[in-house]
């Protein structure tokens, strides 16, 4: 088998307002990039086929799933991932809503699932039931029954609203 | 708050050993039973989750697996030499070489089940799809993939065993050794069958009906790290193997080492739901890989096709010649069938599946003359685990079905024909044919209950109407039983010489140095909110409030906080758990007390406990004299100088053991308790099938549960959603199914397609609370939900296509399915499956 | 899961990239999205040596709606069109962009990169046919216009040539009085459909067809192009028995294949009750009402 010439690239990128970077062989998925080169493990990896979104991070301003993204195609970009949402020790509405509603139960889907919900309340203020479950449509939550993540959503958006 | 440690009758002790409260005074149920928030939301919510992928050691390698591609094959040939050339690789590792390294893993089950050679990777031939032939070491994650690809296997195919129906032909033998395919076989009788079938003015006989292979699949994969150091022998494992002591009894004999020596580790672990118990193959061979890395750490992180293929599903099981006795009112008098289990390759946890479902043997109702002849099989298919709802949902959706079977067939409404049929509130505890003894419950309400929230007096007219539209549309009703706290006495049932019975948990409270209260737990949380219900109830047992319980997540050996049965299953953390950590949490407080006693020189029943101004304290009633538990710590763990002697056994580190009053079963009638509680379900909903796209739409639906005292109910709530969400996703989504030749074809998510946000319904949740008289509470276990909406969904679908001479035999239903179903009913297909024998009176009810 | 070593260029202008597909060679792939190509080269089913990154090529994701022509840069979104103006006009684009995968898949797979792909369940390939549209191909040896009939060769095959890129894809504008649907059953949001149906429907007035394109989705090689049901529909009034007609012609015409989303027969029960409803919505649409249509998911 011949093997092309795979030598390392540089990738520069901002990560919740912080700019890092890390020489990686072109094929490393966003994902592990942001986990394993640059430490951030709230991203997580649920599946190989871009089915569960608990990879999902927000790459200049849109949700993406980064396990099917090579990190160089994320180049010069902005990025948030679960561990940018609190500031200042504070967490964000968001956060705040599911951790109230008990919208996760072991957590493994819950940093993707905050990052659609971003993405969703940013696009529709005011979702609706069928605009809520079309926005997390591509994020799996294998314990919650989604019921009580239908439930932060909605209370994340009232929050947000006041604001 | 008083234990209620129930006294049977003839003055009998209850079932709960332990805990008590004691003299020094104040418990009360202040903290159990509110819905606080969860302790572990704001970690889990900011990404500071630590799950065992974001572990790292220093040096650490990786590991990949190359798996069979063939269901059933010979090995003629495994060549690891361009692998181990390529860059990165440390090691290769081949079945054939671990097989010189490690006993085979035990079997439980009895004769020839014990010839099964069950090694970690596969030796000389391939048994499943998926299953591991050979692994590559690496430095990088990267590297070891690609020098996966460089190995070289060859096949020679043997044909391969799909169905359990085929198994039993014996035709082609997974394990030649143990002589037949078929490695388990009981009869399960109670009462007089045959002539109650002779005897009732109904018999109804029903066809084949199969219950399908589904995994709750748990959205975090199996991960292990281990690390054997060569210096001292031991394996250090971080891991998320959710059983880690029954992991240990099986990892220690065939790694040669004592159970000490294997130390376990875990914090968080993203979803469980029984699948993660039957890790252990996989943590033999990452200890083996590390060992022959000269003891440097490797990492095992599972792919999602790696789990679907190869870690573990649900029971299928298949349900053959049943016949039902009735009485003129639809009474049922007995049951008999035959019942065959499809364990897969392997018999891992098996074949106690082969007797867990004996729990729920009459499932709700008061049929007391029951037949099962129960046989399990293994097949070229993935190796079962305890899936949640595990060998109990199976049984419960056969009995379900055959009460709405016959229901249908004599003209009952499925309302009805339950109502007459459940066992009553009245007769609680109820003992049934079998020796178990059901809590307590009352079916007839919760059904009710489920009713009027899913609004079925108004459905039932919308039907009438919508049918006389053409429309296809169903009310069901699945009523369930999630018993938790097993005796695994009962496994003597499936191998008299099973060397284990019975139940405990640990719990272990203390007061740390400064004075904080710590617990560890003996389970293996991975979602239940262990962290918050722990909390909760050492807040009660002290007067304290949760917020100063400091809980260490996750489990790990070092706390010493275990049994040979812990572990997180079996639906029992609220009382074994929470009984465990109770009772340790009682001792620490007669431990303080009696400190308290002698520093404050006071009586120690004029002591209460409580926060005070400098925090948790003891102090004497009525005064202002206190001592708070920074001092109480101070005193005898830095500053114990002239302590009385008859005070030098206080430890303040209080470990304490819930044991269940189980007795081993009486194996020869397969008779006795086989567990302590019995939470219920009862969902209804409503489905219509389009007419064109023959799709099953979910119009209502409607949960109530009855988990006894919930501890907090917020996380009951959860839980009960989290298994409807299951049992709805299995019953119209998710399937393992495999086709002729053994391939499994949903071996990826895109396949399998796990339930989502835009197919699960809004669920209607109904709670009610009937205590158990054996538990600390009145809680039973809940969190397995008894899979509930496969029950109801068939039945509402049984509902709507009836008319249609549809009946439902299959517990995976799709527009598909469905479609074939209707033409198969077109074609009169289903006559026979059905059959009625009336007789002019039944004489006598049995 | 991780793809096999690839080395990585990133083109700065269409030029470029087709330049570095001429030096490349056959083993060069393009990437746009990666939403197709990367899940395959995670399974090692695709091993391109190299990657042309076309995502930093200015310009690339505009839309344009030029002289009754919408012209969508090779790079749009699907999340783009769904939330575009084109797909208000044109409803028909917003339920096909709107119903594929998930929000996250959207935000990131082309439509270029879709057509290109030219996958037998892929909703552009479908949902495109219903309209008179073109691709524009460029090459070394300069631009064409293929118009999609013919750019679609078979399944995953396309009339591109090794060194061409697609840059643009061109819609005609249906006339007024004309309006469609692109209608699929899901089993969940982050999957192909189990089948899907197009149909774009121009009335000569309130209850006659003048014109009709009805398209099948996932039940042959390629989207299929149902003229017999056209047919059985031109120049008619939408009267329940043509619409019969029209269906029961489309069935005829699907070539399914069994797989986990469903057998062949089912698929070709499904996709004639698909095309049925997609004809109710794209006659409604077309007198001017404003209708909203979705796929249909499992369960729900
Ligand atoms: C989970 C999931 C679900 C999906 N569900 C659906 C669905 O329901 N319906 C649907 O239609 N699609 C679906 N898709 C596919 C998705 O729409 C893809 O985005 C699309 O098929 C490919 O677009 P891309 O830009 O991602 O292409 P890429 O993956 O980047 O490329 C695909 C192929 O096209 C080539 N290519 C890309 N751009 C060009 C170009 N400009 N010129 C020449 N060649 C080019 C590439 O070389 C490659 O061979 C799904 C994908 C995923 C991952
Ligand atoms: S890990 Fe990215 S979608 Fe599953
Ligand atoms: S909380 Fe466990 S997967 Fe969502």
């Amino acid at each position: 088998m011949n093997m092309p010439d795979a030598k390392k690239i540089l990738v520069r990128v901002r990560v919740n307002g912080v700019a890092r970077e890390a020489e990686v062989e072109p094929r490393t998925l966003l994902v592990e990039f942001l986990r394993e080169h640059l430490n951030l493990t709230g991203t997580h990896i649920g599946c190989d086929t871009t089915y569960c979104g608990a990879c999902t991070v927000i790459l200049n301003g849109r949700t993406v799933k980064s396990c099917t993204l090579f990190a160089p195609m994320a180049d010069g970009g902005e990025i948030t991932t679960v561990e940018g949402l609190a500031k200042e020790g504070k967490l964000h509405p968001v956060q705040e809503a599911f951790a109230e509603c008990h919208g996760l139960q072991c957590g493994y889907c819950t940093p993707g699932l905050l990052l659609s919900t971003m993405q969703l309340l940013k696009k529709y203020p005011k979702p609706t039931e069928a605009q809520i479950r079309k926005g997390i449509a591509g994020n799996t939550c294998r314990c919650t029954g989604y019921q009580n993540v239908f439930k932060s959503i909605r209370m994340a958006a009232a929050e947000m609203e006041k604001r | 708050m008083a234990a209620k440690a129930i006294i049977k009758k003839k003055g009998k002790r209850g079932p709960v050993k332990g805990s008590s409260t004691n003299g020094a005074g104040n418990t009360a149920s202040k903290w159990v039973g509110q819905p606080i928030r969860r302790k572990e939301e704001n970690r889990l919510v900011s990404g500071k989750g630590i799950f065992v992928d974001d572990e790292k050691m220093p040096g650490m390698l990786h590991i990949r697996f190359v798996r069979s591609s063939y269901a059933h094959a010979k090995i003629t040939r495994v060549d690891v030499s361009k692998a181990e050339k390529s860059p990165g690789v440390v090691c290769t590792l081949t079945g054939s070489e671990i097989k010189r390294q490690v006993q085979p893993f035990i079997e439980i089950g009895p004769g020839g089940a014990q010839k099964i050679a069950d090694y970690p990777m596969a030796v000389d031939k391939v048994v499943f799809q998926g299953e591991p032939v050979a692994a590559v070491v690496a430095e990088t994650r990267l590297a070891a993939e690609d020098a996966a690809e460089l190995i070289e296997v060859d096949y020679e195919p043997l044909p391969p065993v799909v169905t359990a129906e085929d198994a039993l032909k014996d035709e082609s033998l997974l394990h030649p050794a143990m002589g037949t395919n078929r490695n388990w076989h009981g009869v399960f009788e109670y009462g007089d069958v045959e002539k109650t079938l002779k005897q009732a003015a109904h018999v109804v006989h029903i066809g084949r009906l199969h219950f399908h292979r589904f995994s709750s699949t748990p959205l975090e994969c199996n991960v292990i790290l281990a690390n054997w150091d060569p210096r001292s022998g031991d394996i250090e494992y971080h891991c998320n193997n959710t059983f880690p002591s029954f992991a240990s009894q099986f990892l220690a004999p065939a790694l040669g080492v004592r159970i000490d020596q294997i130390h376990m580790k875990s914090y968080d672990i993203g979803g469980g739901f029984g699948i993660k118990i039957t890790s252990y193959p996989y943590m033999a061979v990452c200890a083996l890989a590390s060992r022959k890395a000269g003891g440097r750490a490797v990492k095992w992180v599972e792919t999602r096709i790696e789990h679907m293929q190869a870690s573990a599903h649900g029971n299928e099981r298949t349900f053959l010649d049943t016949r039902v006795a009735l009485d003129k009112n639809g009474i049922i008098l007995a049951i008999d069938s035959k019942h065959v289990d499809d364990c897969g390759a392997f018999p891992r946890y098996e074949p106690l599946g082969c007797v867990i479902w004996a729990q729920v043997l009459p499932a709700t109702y008061r049929v007391k003359n029951i037949r099962i002849d129960m046989h399990q099989v293994v097949t070229n298919k993935c190796p079962v685990g305890p899936n949640r709802g595990y060998s109990r949902m199976q049984h419960l959706w056969f009995i379900e079905r055959v009460i709405d079977i016959c229901g249908q067939t004599l003209g009952i409404p499925a309302d009805e024909m339950r109502v007459r049929n459940y066992i009553r509130k009245n007769e609680m505890p109820y003992k049934t044919p079998n020796g178990c003894v059901y809590d307590s419950g009352d079916y007839a309400s919760m059904l009710a209950m489920a009713k009027t929230l899913v609004g079925w007096d108004d459905w039932k007219k919308k039907q009438t109407a919508a049918r006389k539209e053409g429309r296809w549309i169903g009310l069901g009703i699945g009523s369930t039983l999630d018993s938790g706290t097993n005796n695994f006495g009962q496994a003597r049932i499936i191998n008299p010489d099973a060397p284990f019975s019975g139940q405990s948990k640990v719990g272990i409270v203390k007061l740390d140095i400064y004075g904080e209260v710590v617990v560890s737990m003996g389970s293996v949380p991975q979602g239940q909110g262990h962290e918050t219900s722990a909390s909760q109830v050492v807040a009660d047992a002290l007067n304290i409030t949760p917020d100063l319980v400091n809980v260490r997540p996750g489990f790990d050996t070092a706390h010493n906080a275990y049994t040979g049965h812990t572990g997180t299953y079996a639906s029992q953390f609220a009382v074994t758990g929470l009984t465990a950590i109770h009772g340790a949490a009682m001792k620490l407080r007669k431990e303080l007390s009696r400190l308290a006693a002698w520093k404050l020189q006071a009586k120690e029943k004029d002591l209460e406990f409580g926060v005070g101004a400098q925090g948790p304290e003891v102090r004497v009633k009525g005064t202002q004299k206190a001592i708070n538990y920074w001092a109480l710590a101070n005193l005898v763990n830095v500053n114990n100088a002239g302590m009385p002697e008859e005070l030098w056994d206080i430890t303040l580190n209080c470990r304490h053991v819930f044991h269940a009053n189980f007795q081993i079963p009486d194996v020869k009638r397969k008779y006795g308790n086989l567990t302590l509680t019995y939470a219920a379900q009862v969902h209804a909903a409503v489905v219509e099938v389009d007419r064109e796209t023959f799709q099953p739409k979910i119009l209502a639906y409607a949960c109530v549960d009855d988990c006894g005292k919930a501890v907090n109910p917020r996380i009951v709530e959860g839980q009960v959603h989290g298994a409807a969400a299951h049992g709805i996703g299995a019953a119209l989504l998710e399937n393992c199914a495999y086709d002729s030749d053994g391939n499994l074809l949903a071996a990826t998510f895109s396949d399998y397609t796990p339930i989502t946000a835009v197919n699960i319904p809004d669920l209607l949740c109904g709670h009610m609370e009937t205590l158990s008289p054996f538990t600390l509470n009145g809680a039973k276990g809940m969190g397995e939900g008894g899979a509930a909406p496969i029950h109801t969904i068939c039945a509402a679908l049984q509902d709507a296509l009836y008319p249609s001479g549809v009946i439902i035999d299959d517990s995976h239903n799709t527009g598909d399915s469905l479609f074939r179903a209707m033409q198969k009913a077109e074609s009169g297909g289903y006559t026979g499956m059905v059959r009625v024998e009336h007789r002019r009176a039944s004489r006598r009810r049995f | 899961m991780y793809a096999a070593p690839f080395s990585y260029f990133r083109a700065a202008s269409l030029q470029e990239a087709v330049k570095l597909l001429q030096e490349l060679g056959e083993d060069a792939r393009v990437i746009a999205g990666g939403q197709s190509l990367i899940p395959l080269m995670k399974m090692r089913m695709a091993r391109p040596a190299a990657l042309i990154d076309i995502n930093f090529i200015p310009g690339l994701g505009d839309i344009h709606n030029s002289k009754g022509e919408l012209r969508f840069g090779a790079l749009v979104r699907h999340a783009d069109l769904e939330h575009s103006a084109a797909g208000v006009t044109v409803p028909i684009l917003h339920d096909c962009a709107a119903g594929i995968a998930d929000v996250q898949v959207r935000n990131q797979g082309t439509i270029g990169g879709s057509l290109a792909e030219a996958d037998p369940s892929g909703d552009w390939g479908t949902a495109l046919l219903a309209l008179d549209t073109s691709v524009v191909c460029l090459g070394p040896e300069g631009e064409r216009t293929v118009p999609l009939e013919e750019f679609i060769k078979d399944a995953y095959t396309t009339a591109l040539t090794h060194e061409e890129i697609v840059t643009e894809v061109r819609v005609k504008a249906p006339p007024k009085g004309s309006g469609g649907a692109h209608l699929a059953f899901k089993r969940s949001a982050p999957v192909y459909p189990t089948a899907s149906a197009s149909v774009q429907l121009t009335l000569a007035d309130h209850n006659t067809c003048k014109d009709a394109r009805i398209v099948l989705g996932c039940v042959g090689l390629t989207a299929i192009r149902a003229k017999e049901a056209e047919a059985g529909l031109r120049g008619k009034p939408l009267d329940e028995k043509n619409i019969r007609t029209a269906v029961d012609a489309a069935r005829a015409a699907a070539d399914p294949q069994s797989d986990m989303r469903g057998s062949a027969d089912y698929k070709r029960v499904l996709v004639g009750a698909l095309v049925k409803r997609a004809i109710g919505i794209a006659a409604r649409r077309a007198r001017g009402e404003s209708v909203d249509a979705g796929h249909e998911y499992a369960g729900r």
